[in-house]
């Protein structure tokens, strides 16, 4: 789904998953597949991947998936 | 650290930093990404593509520059599916965003807010009526915008543009009063987007500031993407405050990437874009042990404007894989867990059936 930003950019996500430290098993970031790349996106508010995931879960029908540590 | 001043600071009180272009990579000598760019996002190193028509761009780094000036690279956008009408919700442009705690100097949210001028070389197929739109970003106040047109006289042919943006612009006040004020932090405080096409629903006054979002032009900008003939280039570009545009900043190539990779960086040598294919390890990150499930941490070249999105690829370029080694080379290798902080990144695979891996990755922390 296509979603203006605001900042200037079309940004493709197509699923995002929790991700959980192999080490101490906290949640610590996210896997985001977007234009058919999948990234690490880390728990920054500051980082514009993340504020795209924040705003692209508002969206009906997307949803983070959450398996667990 | 600017090699030469070419000339005095327009204004005296400016507090000049010390790169007096605001902005970075404006001769288009770093593209870290690849150098031909069919999809919406960045393209060369800072700038981004927005096009969202009927039509459809392709940017490049091209070599094509204005004789005599020094230049080597331009961004080129080559239109390569015509929209001849743009609709209301339309648009096409290409934008640089810019660190708040950067252009404090410039005084904004104050009555002593800077002018600023913009200069850049520019040449089109298309002539007419074009319009750069400054952005001074909300923060924790108000998103302000300016559409300024300036016109491109001669098809194909390179010609010099200035545009000065007053603080005052529109004979407003929105700039000198407090929600004015650009954030002083890493997010950006500030954007420069040159419109290509601009539908009516985005369009706003000639040289006035207007407080809203998304006024990316004015009613007179041209269709760029009315004909796959169309091409446009663009380099030199200047940002700078007062209302002088002194000769383009000259930077090293070195100067220039390490500035970009505040934002961008990646382990793969600077010619080979993301995702290129590497045989064996000889072209990867190669980490051993004496055990298998290898957990490796490398140190960025340069400290990130924030903790970056990561992403690794395996040496056949498939990303969130790794390579690895059971006497030859095989692709595919699960990961454990990534993750990337402002200054390393930190990769944990998950191949038990091997002692040696190998991996490149993109580090983004982009505005």
């Amino acid at each position: 789904m296509a979603i203006y930003s605001g900042g200037g950019v079309i940004i493709m996500i197509t699923s995002v998953k929790k991700q959980y430290n192999s080490t101490n098993n906290e949640f610590d970031g996210y896997e985001m597949v977007k234009n058919g790349i999948t990234s690490t996106v880390p728990l920054d508010p500051d980082n514009t991947d993340y504020q795209a995931i924040q705003e692209w879960a508002k969206i009906e029908g997307n949803n983070i998936t959450d398996n667990g540590a | 650290m600017a090699l030469t001043r070419i000339q005095p600071p327009a204004i005296a009180d400016v507090r000049e930093p010390n790169f007096r272009n605001i902005i970075i990579n404006g001769d288009m000598q770093v593209s870290q990404r690849g150098t031909s760019f069919a999809s919406n996002g960045y393209t060369l190193d800072r700038f981004t593509m927005d096009e969202s028509t009927d039509g459809a761009v392709t940017v490049t780094q091209d070599t094509d520059v204005p004789a005599g000036y020094g230049f080597a690279s331009s961004l080129k956008v080559d239109c390569t599916t015509a929209d001849g009408t743009i609709a209301a919700a339309q648009y096409c442009g290409f934008t640089q965003n810019i660190e708040g705690q950067n252009l404090q100097y410039l005084k904004y949210g104050t009555s002593s807010a800077q002018t600023l001028t913009l200069s850049f070389w520019v040449k089109s197929v298309k002539t007419g009526t074009y319009c750069v739109r400054f952005v001074k970003e909300a923060g924790s106040g108000t998103r302000y915008e300016c559409p300024i047109e300036y016109t491109i006289s001669s098809a194909s042919t390179w010609e010099k543009k200035t545009i000065t943006l007053t603080p005052t612009a529109g004979s407003t006040s929105l700039i000198t009063a407090a929600n004015g004020a650009i954030v002083n932090s890493n997010a950006s405080g500030f954007r420069v987007f040159f419109a290509l096409a601009v539908g009516s629903n985005f369009q706003a006054t000639n040289n006035t500031w207007v407080a809203g979002s998304d006024k990316l032009g004015t009613s007179n900008q041209v269709n760029f993407l009315d004909s796959t003939s169309n091409n446009f280039w663009i380099t030199g570009v200047q940002l700078e405050a007062g209302s002088v545009a002194t000769d383009f900043e000259v930077e090293t190539f070195g100067q220039n990437l390490q500035r970009c990779q505040r934002y961008y960086e990646k382990s793969y040598n600077y010619a080979d874009p993301p995702a290129t294919t590497g045989s064996g390890g000889s072209n990867g990150l190669q980490f051993g042990g004496a055990t298998a499930n290898i957990d490796a941490t490398v140190l960025m070249s340069v400290r990130k404007r924030a903790a970056p999105t990561l992403t690794v690829y395996d040496l056949a370029g498939t990303s969130n894989k790794a390579s690895y080694y059971t006497g030859s080379w095989s692709n595919g290798g699960s990961l454990g867990g990534s993750r990337a902080k402002e200054t390393y990144v930190h990769v944990d695979t998950n191949i038990s059936s091997s002692s040696i891996v190998a991996w490149q990755y993109t580090a983004a922390a982009e505005l």
